[in-house]
């Protein structure tokens, strides 16, 4: 554009005399315009199928790009008598121009250029931020490998695929993966010439993966704090070493600290909760904890009899997944959805809650839900204990849920059944709809002889004004917990910041 | 089972269609049944059929009712309806407030041969008791009636302006000037009505009133000529007659129940709230919709997974339901540019920080002012009450039952547990106990106000409008009538 033309304009212009220079300039201009008309047309098609976002962000970019292309235009040509272009024209060409590369680099921060468009007939997409939460959106999943950045390692690729998905899901097993995934990437690195690794390893190697792992889904705080630890480890490596002593060295201290911290810790808190579970206990639990399952099947397994509920709640349905390993296991469950909450916690005896996170004002930081749990459970002078690795604990404060939390996408909310149209009767729609959530219906189609289609939540986008909300978490209040039980023994919830400082900060 | 019901789904309106086909005893068997299999559920459809239902009995051609006989019968039957679905408490509020109609009519015939023994004045004074009827919103057997109408002199102590008073309907008499002032009523009649008028009746019109003795009630006939003859003939076509004039205008309140409701939500809902619901109440929506012609709002919608979802996302998507047999719908509240933000039942408690009111639609409401509304509602009047959200139940008074909740766990409905894990799944719903309450129970400590069809009161005043409403000895249909009554 600005360089192409420059040239051979200037030839012209040292050629003929001044008069001509202005057609020249005049000229010159209709070419660019024709020129700029029909490259837009070429990829006009493909940078547009990028949705508001995505070509706001690039927009911004590609106008930041253009300065900078005129800028430099500016210099080449201080002598060319052409004008310099406006740098939203300039934009635009250096959009592009730079197309291909700048959506590369883009795109690790916003997951919306996937190829599998939903039926979009909305221009935008932005009408699906709730206003109250707009300081977590936008929503960070990535159902595919679209744009990937080269660095990323293959488990990394394929950790992120998971996790994105829910195939490994909870702060625990977040972690443990992702220590893993990083021992392979570790050991599949090689330190450039001219540096250590020690100083390169922790900025060129390991921070593109946490990038890929943060734009999967947003990291857990065991996650975060494993990261803290591992970059410290690495840092204050002795440069002398050898590579690959360094690298088997660095691996060998990630197998140690799953071990230590979630391996040995999970059953040091097994031990200590299973001697709240007495015999005629009624533990209520909620969705699936890792630690609440280990304890659970431990003192099932020391011979005490006891049973449990297990509360549950959409769209996750992890509750589920429990209840169908306990019932295996041999013990007596109990399954309610969440609104049969308040029935059941009058029968419990103990509530056990796993944690996402405890933060130092001692509230918990869990599955959305179990901040009602624990209320409930409070108001029927139900004890809630709370099991909790020290590598969960954190140093960030929240006073409520909106703070700190994750939002994913609302698609999750739908019902994987089209349900069947619910007939227009005037007793309770719900008792002719379909039933349940996994239950297929026989139609899949909408009643055609329906005078009035009525309208489903698949149909969600075409309502303006209609949100889905789907939290990940909320915030307890500490006044509801009991005691949390982490290696460090049984503590109130007043002393996680004591906890946190002497696991994750005082190593 | 009758034949007008097959080859449909058997629902409230091929019920109410039935009934003009089928004899009586046939049309409370099929009601039963239909209780019985869930068939007609929630409260105003059951209250709509039990209405439609009595109003059957009552007019039952050929029959000649007396006041006692004709209690008797719907006392009987009301037995039996309850005892066909006891948690389905609409049903029995509705027969109750039957049996209220009828005793005051019963009470209203009686006035003349009693009062005669008291007075000693002759047969023109009990044309007397003949009040105009000035227009009132109040129901005619309601007790609040009296306190739009101009009352009658009053027998004790002013036999002399017996003589001022004129008999037809279009005049009103002189009145003394009495000293209390009932501004206490939401209807307030022409100045000088009082209090006194009110509590004018014989014995067990209300327990919480204590009438002077040798005392007139205060009447209001639509055909004084009728009664002055004094027949028995004519006493019992009027017994039926009133009865079902009483009914249909419970019919009428049921039908405009909503609307009343939502004429105070002006008042209750401002701009810029968050407002916090869950269900598919269709009185909620029209509150809200009211609203929304004039503010804008917020609305966080809890959906009510697994009993109520679905209608909950049908209602959101394309507005509440019309009048009960059509297609047309009211519109959505987004398309009024509202902003509503659906939300899982589990996420109640993660916003509740923001939320300025929660608005709940009951099942039931109980005469100490709890409740019973969907499975929910108790974590989330929880939930408001921790972050000190007002929480504001809408209900119409049809749903207001004087039964007190000894045993909340007994008033709990339990819903189908494959709405909860399909039986597909068969080793899952073999080997694990699924269960799926239907209903909360809320305590009254958790409501801060409720919003009828009668305006807005606090929960501690519930038990009088249940006192304006039910008779004493109608609360527990299963007692024995009295004996003396028995005779008659």
């Amino acid at each position: 554009m600005a360089e192409q033309g420059g040239p051979a304009a200037q030839s012209k212009a040292v050629d003929e005399s001044k008069v001509s220079a202005a057609e020249l300039k005049k000229r010159a201009k209709a070419d660019k315009q024709a020129r700029r008309a029909a490259q837009k047309e070429q990829e006009g098609g493909p940078a547009e199928v990028a949705p508001a976002t995505n070509g706001a962000h690039q927009e911004h970019l590609a106008q930041a790009q253009g300065v900078q292309q005129d800028q430099k235009g500016k210099v080449a040509h201080a002598k060319g008598l052409q004008q310099p272009k406006p740098s939203k024209q300039g934009g635009q060409e250096a959009k592009q121009d730079r197309g291909g590369p700048s959506q590369a680099q883009n795109i690790p921060l916003r997951s919306r250029a996937a190829p599998t468009a939903p039926s979009k007939e909305l221009p935008k997409k932005d009408n699906t931020v709730v206003e109250l939460l707009s300081h977590l959106y936008p929503i960070q999943r990535r159902p595919n490998l679209a744009g990937v950045s080269k660095d990323v390692h293959p488990a990394v690729l394929a950790l992120g695929l998971q996790i994105s998905t829910y195939e490994i899901c909870g702060s625990s097993a977040r972690c443990v993966a992702m220590l893993l995934a990083f021992k392979e990437a570790i050991q599949a690195y090689t330190t450039p010439r001219d540096t250590s690794l020690p100083r390169h390893l922790v900025s060129h190697h390991l921070s593109p993966q946490i990038d890929h792992l943060r734009s999967c889904r947003p990291l857990a705080e065991s996650m975060g704090n494993a990261i803290r630890w591992l970059k410290k480890l690495i840092v204050e490596l002795d440069p002398d070493k050898l590579e690959h002593e360094a690298k088997d060295f660095i691996c060998e201290e990630i197998d140690r600290f799953v071990h230590e911290r979630i391996t040995v810790t999970d059953q040091a808190i097994a031990a200590s909760a299973r001697n709240q579970i007495r015999t005629g206990s009624v533990v209520l639990t909620y969705a699936k904890s890792a630690i609440v399952e280990k304890t659970v099947l431990q003192a099932h397994e020391q011979g005490t009899r006891f049973r449990v509920i297990v509360v549950d709640s959409r769209p996750l349905f992890e509750g589920k997944r429990l209840a169908t390993s306990l019932m295996r296991a041999g013990l007596e469950v109990q399954y309610v959805p969440f609104s049969g909450l308040a029935h059941v916690v009058k029968d419990a005896t103990l509530v056990l809650l796993g944690a996402h996170s405890m933060l130092s004002n001692g509230r918990l930081q869990s599955r959305v839900g179990t901040a009602s749990i624990a209320l409930q459970a409070h108001k029927a002078d139900v004890p809630v204990i709370v099991c909790c690795e020290s590598v969960k604990f954190s140093g960030k404060v929240a006073l409520d849920s909106i703070v700190l939390n994750e939002i994913a996408p609302p698609e999750e909310l739908l019902l994987s059944a089209v349900p069947e149209k619910p007939h227009t009767y005037p007793v309770g729609a719900a008792t002719t709809a379909a039933v349940g959530k996994s239950a297929a219906t026989g139609k899949d189609a909408p009643e055609d002889d329906e005078p009035a289609k009525l309208k489903t939540l698949h149909d969600w986008n075409s309502a303006a004004n209609l949100r889905l909300l789907n939290p990940m978490y909320d915030i307890t209040p500490a006044e509801y917990i009991r005691m949390v039980i982490c290696e460090y023994g049984s503590v109130p919830p007043s002393s996680v910041p004591v906890v946190h400082r002497l696991a994750n900060e005082g190593m | 089972m009758p034949s007008s019901m097959v080859g449909q789904t058997p629902s409230l309106t091929g019920f109410l269609k039935s009934l003009k086909q089928n004899d009586i005893e046939n049309s409370i068997e099929l009601f039963i049944s239909l209780l019985k299999r869930r068939q007609i559920k929630n409260s105003r459809p059951c209250a709509i059929a039990t209405t439609h239902l009595l109003l059957r009995v009552v007019a039952e051609p050929k029959r000649k009712w007396d006041a006692q006989k004709l209690i008797a019968r719907v006392r009987n039957v009301g037995r039996r309806l309850i005892a066909a679905q006891p948690r389905e408490m609409a049903v029995g509020n509705i027969v109750r407030r039957v049996l209220g109609v009828i005793r005051e009519v019963a009470e209203r015939d009686e006035d003349p041969l009693t009062d005669s023994e008291f007075s000693g004045s002759a047969s023109p004074i009990t044309e007397e008791f003949q009040r105009p009827a000035l227009p009132t919103r109040f129901s005619e057997f309601s007790p609040l009636h009296g306190a739009a109408a101009m009352p009658h002199n009053m027998h004790s102590g002013r036999p002399g302006t017996a003589d001022s008073v004129s008999m037809d309907l279009g005049g009103t008499p002189q009145r003394p000037a009495l000293l209390s002032t009932n501004a206490s009523y939401a209807g307030q009649g022409p100045p000088g009505t009082s209090l006194f008028s009110i509590l004018q009746h014989p014995q067990g019109r209300s327990p919480v009133a204590t009438p002077p003795p040798g005392t007139q009630s205060p009447v209001t006939g639509p055909s004084p000529s009728r009664r002055a003859i004094g027949g028995e003939i004519p006493e019992k076509l009027d017994i039926k007659a009133e009865v079902i004039d009483g009914i249909k205008e419970l019919q009428d309140e049921l039908d405009v129940v909503d609307n009343q409701i939502a004429e105070s939500a002006l008042d209750h809902i401002h701009s810029n709230e968050i407002i916090l619901t869950h269900t598919s109440s269709q009185t909620v929506q029209k509150f809200l919709l009211t609203a929304a012609r004039k503010r804008k709002f917020t609305l966080f919608h809890a959906e009510a997974y697994p009993n109520n979802h679905e209608a909950t996302h049908v209602t959101i998507l394309n507005g509440a339901q019309g009048e009960d047999d059509s297609d047309e719908r009211w519109k959505p509240l987004t398309s009024l540019g509202i902003t509503v933000i659906l939300i899982p039942d589990s996420a109640v408690f993660a916003p509740m920080s923001r939320i300025n009111k929660v608005i709940l639609a009951p099942h039931a409401v109980l005469a100490n002012g709890s409740l019973l509304a969907a499975a929910g509602a108790s974590t989330i009047a929880l939930a408001a009450k921790t972050h000190h959200v007002p929480v504001v139940v809408l209900s119409g008074v049809y749903k207001l039952s004087p039964v007190y909740p000894f045993d909340t766990d007994e008033l709990i409905e339990y819903g189908d547990p494959s709405k909860v894990v399909p039986f597909e799944e068969a080793e899952f719903t073999d080997k694990v106990d699924i269960v799926n309450p239907l209903y909360d129970w809320v305590d009254c400590d958790l409501v801060d106000l409720y919003i009828t069809n009668l305006g807005g009161h606090a929960p501690s005043y519930l038990y009088r409008i249940v006192a304006d409403h039910y008779r004493v000895e109608d609360i527990d249909l299963n007692a024995k009538l009295d004996a003396v009554a028995k005779k008659g």
